[in-house]
């Protein structure tokens, strides 16, 4: 009896011990998690509570001081580059080791291995698009080209494997310890990743949408819906900039047939529409000090941990302060003692697709100019958690990977769309940044954007010797006109790429007289602009509003600049809603006492301005969204993928035609025109304001628009913000969206001592359980900022704590 | 007496060994422990269950007074749980499922290499 006593309680010992220890299904291992001095209670501490005056960091020349200010935001001291860079991937791994590891895990398409099967088809589409192929081009580009700078790539990532190896379980960031795996050792080829997620995310195309419009509408309908230029063009480079080059030939090619089929392949998620970012710089001769001023707000997903990790980085040749990307070198968007700088994305079409014909099944050959080519396979192995690895071959033509077949998004046999993108060209934007880290003046500036591929971005410029610059970076293929607009045959080699448009014809402008640059993802350049110049996710809005407030603006502050970075004002509601109100004659509606006069009354007198607690907003929000998927009803319930006319078109066309026959809806019997989409799609906001009164108490802006930070495991709803009170929206200067908006904003004057402000939504650490995971955000959604002042060693009062890394 | 000393012998070896070793070492520990004690299966169970269990619910509150996180509540949210506080109990409870097996494992190892005791006999 007594073994058998044993036996049982031996057996529910190991299985109670084994069991906790493991995760089932979606449930982490209990054991593991609540264990108190491993578990997830040990990530309630926050760091200034786990200080360590002295840290031994092998591989570093001389000692290295850190001094971690109120913020939390670390200010490294280092005798060179090379120790600067190895503290500076082991302090980033300190507060954002989860991060940044999961986010080049995303770019290299291995989310299954976190979180299982749900994720293929991302890790296939990730793979197919060939990001972990890009990264590798990369690596080996910089290692064969640029030895210095994957030295220096190099001692990051030993500083950050550093950390790793000393990590105990107990400061495990708790993502890993709920997800139930363990960091991996970090290599230069993960920072390259992440500078390719970032491309990924900037840039879209559109080219099979726009394939399909031009066999639904035809070519004219389809210039008039989708012209190269606004009629209101304001683009980044001032239209009357004059183009001191001689451009390089290009003429589009006779006899060009586009592959003709109508596509019906699922296609890729685009960048969120009517989200950028902001950055401009104005010249001292429109400032109240004299002084130049540079301001930029990037507009991203909002995430936690935030995107952006702020740091300053100090050498005895210079000292740079701002946002860093967590797994990449330097400051991204920053300034240190002689010039500041700033990125908006430049968006243009650098992604073509080419229609492949293979000889047959097996997909060995394919045929470029009448030739059978010999065709490379990629196996990408996904490791899927709990199942078996998932195995996915991808075919590689000289184009670029083939990303939809018949195994991937594509419903026919006979497709297969080969992406041609600069992103898997190599390149080495790190270089970049690491120079304009240590820049000194405009040359300095223009020589570090020499290395700069993509994604391309406005990259602007202010000195302390008082230039202010904007120059439009990426590499753009040398392309005729409409070359790349829609899907093109990848036989025919006169549809390639032959050339990219030189560096020193990019569209750039330096001290312009109106005394500022601007950018705000809008057209680069003025149609004068001698080479072609397409995408389709312009801005239209925040640009003219952002310039036309610069020009209106002198004796320029600080405190007018961050006021600028957070407007409110609707520029596209301005021009749009007296047209609306106008078609259902409002005022006389609102003479008439009819029903639903409330409303109409807000709209009418509505200032404008997107405030939180404004109820006009979400109204005209609403009767937007309603109207335009009325107007565009035919073309939205296509079978095929198409991208529809963005709103500063729907609202030329409301303006200027309201009988055109594209009002009129092929589904019913009688002739629609404006005014009849503008009255369905006001009945329909009244029945969803009604519905929003119900669910929510109130149609505030605020609780309409609901912007929310989201944790990177949308899940992890617990270490997500919802609701935050915070005003502006998509295509607004203060672009907060639901998901969208200002992911930092920076405003910094150069002067003797650089003044500098800035703020992200988030916080310093990636620890849910830290005070510092979310310390910035109420202070970023009230539009306030904290002082990025230059520190140097000696600057204690404000030092939370100091670590020195010794070697 | 056992009881208390194989509880208190649990915590002082759950509180300062903890940090060190993951609990499944501590089970270990614990069998040991409880084999060495020699106690009987019920007091081992509850003396160590306790022992773990009270060291490991009152790390979760010291933790959580120190800290003033609010880490606990989101973990609870994040779990189905309205009330942090319930993390707390689950950490105790937990402690002293772990203590309390490995208790009674030790005490019942302890008991298979005791002699048989004597049945008595009569003689007619």
């Amino acid at each position: 009896m007594k073994y058998i006593s044993f036996a049982l309680a031996l057996i529910i010992t190991i299985s109670l011990g084994v069991a906790l220890s493991l995760q089932f299904g979606s449930i982490p291992p209990l054991g593991k998690l609540l264990d108190p001095n491993h578990g997830f209670w040990q990530n309630s501490y926050s760091e200034d509570q786990l200080v360590k005056e002295e840290i031994r960091l092998t591989g570093l020349t001389s000692p290295v001081t850190i001094q971690y200010d109120e913020n939390l935001i670390p200010h490294i001291f280092a005798q060179n580059e090379i120790d600067l860079y190895r503290a500076q991937g082991y302090v980033t791994a300190q507060n954002r080791l989860w991060q940044m590891e999961f986010q080049t895990m995303a770019a290299a398409g291995r989310i299954s291995e976190i979180v299982g099967p749900i994720a293929i088809d991302l890790d296939r589409m990730t793979r197919r698009k060939g990001m972990p192929f890009a990264a590798e081009q990369g690596i080996q580009f910089l290692e064969n080209n640029d030895p210095e700078t994957f030295k220096l790539v190099q001692a990051y990532s030993e500083g950050v494997n550093q950390y790793i190896d000393g990590l105990t379980v107990a400061r495990m960031p708790i993502e890993y310890k709920i997800l139930n795996y363990k960091p991996e050792r970090w290599s230069p080829y993960k920072s390259l990743l992440l500078l390719k997620y970032m491309a990924d995310m900037l840039v879209g195309d559109r080219d099979l949408e726009y394939t399909n419009l031009r066999t639904i509408l035809g070519p004219e309908l389809l210039e008039k819906l989708f012209p190269l230029f606004p009629e209101e063009n304001d683009p980044v480079i001032e239209a009357e900039k004059l183009w001191d080059f001689t451009p390089l030939e290009v003429s589009k090619p006779e006899g060009i047939n586009y592959p003709n089929d109508s596509i019906f392949v699922k296609t890729m998620p685009q960048p969120e529409p009517g989200v950028g970012s902001n950055n401009w710089a104005v010249s001292g001769s429109k400032t109240a000090s004299g002084r130049t001023i540079l301001a930029n707000d990037p507009h991203l997903s909002l995430n936690l941990p935030s995107l952006w990790y702020a740091m300053q980085l100090t050498t005895p040749n210079h000292s740079v302060k701002g946002a860093t990307l967590p797994g990449a070198l330097g400051i991204i968007s920053g300034f240190n003692e002689n010039i500041a700088w700033g990125v908006t994305n430049a968006t243009r079409d650098t992604r073509d697709w080419y229609a492949i014909t293979f000889k047959n099944d097996d997909r060995t050959e394919y045929l470029y100019n009448d030739q059978w080519i010999q065709s490379t396979f990629r196996i990408e192995e996904i490791k899927v958690k709990g199942e078996a690895s998932y195995l996915d071959t991808v075919v590689y033509t000289h184009h670029g990977p083939v990303v939809y077949d018949q195994s991937f998004r594509a419903e026919r046999q006979d497709v297969n769309f080969a992406l041609k993108w600069t992103a898997h060209l190599p390149s080495n934007e790190q270089k970049t940044f690491i120079l304009l880290n240590k820049g000194k003046s405009h040359d300095d500036y223009i020589a570090a954007l020499e290395y700069y591929t993509s994604p391309a971005q406005n990259f602007v410029f202010a000195s302390k010797s008082g230039d202010i610059a904007m120059k439009v970076q990426g590499r753009f293929p040398l392309k005729w006109e409409d070359q790349g607009r829609f899907l093109m045959d990848g036989n025919d080699p006169r549809m390639e790429w032959k050339d990219f448009i030189p560096n020193e014809h990019h569209a750039a402008t330096l001290n312009p007289a109106r005394g500022f640059v601007a950018s705000a993802n809008q057209h680069s350049v003025d149609p004068s602009y001698p080479y072609y110049v397409f995408d389709n996710s312009f801005e239209h809005y925040r640009n003219r509003r952002l310039n036309q407030r610069l020009s209106e603006m002198n004796q320029i502050t600080v405190g007018d600049m961050m006021e600028l970075q957070f407007d409110n004002f609707h520029l596209h509601a301005y021009e749009a809603l007296p047209i609306m109100m106008n078609y259902i004659k409002a005022d006389s509606l609102i003479n008439a006492g009819a029903e639903n006069v409330a409303y109409l009354k807000d709209l009418a007198d509505w200032n404008f301005f997107t405030f939180p607690n404004q109820t006009a907003p979400t109204l005209f929000h609403l009767w937007w969204r309603y109207l335009h998927r009325s107007i565009w009803e035919d073309l939205r319930k296509s079978d095929l993928p198409v991208v529809l006319p963005n709103n500063y078109q729907t609202v030329k066309l409301l303006t200027n035609e309201p009988t055109s026959f594209l009002f009129d809806k092929k589904t019913t019997a009688q002739i629609e025109s404006a005014k009849d989409h503008v009255l369905a799609s006001f009945d329909s906001m009244i029945v969803q304001v009604k519905k929003l009164k119900e669910e929510k108490g109130d149609y505030t802006w605020v609780n309409h628009k609901n912007t929310t930070i989201q944790h990177l495991v949308p899940n992890f709803k617990s270490f997500s913000f919802e609701g935050i009170y915070t005003g502006g929206g998509a295509g607004i200067l203060n672009a907060t969206s639901e998901r969208h908006g200002a992911s930092w904003r920076m405003v910094v004057e150069l002067g003797d001592e650089p003044e500098a402000f800035g703020i992200y939504p988030g916080g310093q650490s990636g620890n849910p359980g830290s005070k510092y995971y979310d310390s910035f955000l109420k202070k970023w959604a009230n539009g306030e900022y904290v002082n990025f002042k230059l520190q140097k060693i000696q600057d204690s009062q404000s030092t939370l704590f100091s670590t020195t890394l010794k070697p | 007496m056992k009881f208390t000393a194989l509880l208190i012998l649990t915590a002082i070896l759950v509180l300062f060994l903890g940090p060190y070793f993951s609990y499944p070492y501590l089970m270990g520990i614990i069998v040991v422990l409880s084999y060495l004690m020699s106690s009987s299966g019920a007091s081992s169970f509850f003396a160590a269950g306790l022992g773990m269990g009270l060291v490991w619910l009152g790390k979760a509150i010291f933790i959580s007074i120190d800290t003033s996180s609010s880490l606990p509540d989101k973990m609870a949210d994040l779990m189905g749980m309205e009330q942090s506080n319930l993390l707390w109990i689950a950490t105790g409870v937990l402690g002293v499922l772990l203590g309390g097996f490995s208790g009674l494992t030790g005490a019942l190892l302890r008991n298979l290499s005791k002699p048989k005791r004597s049945q008595g006999m009569y003689r007619y």
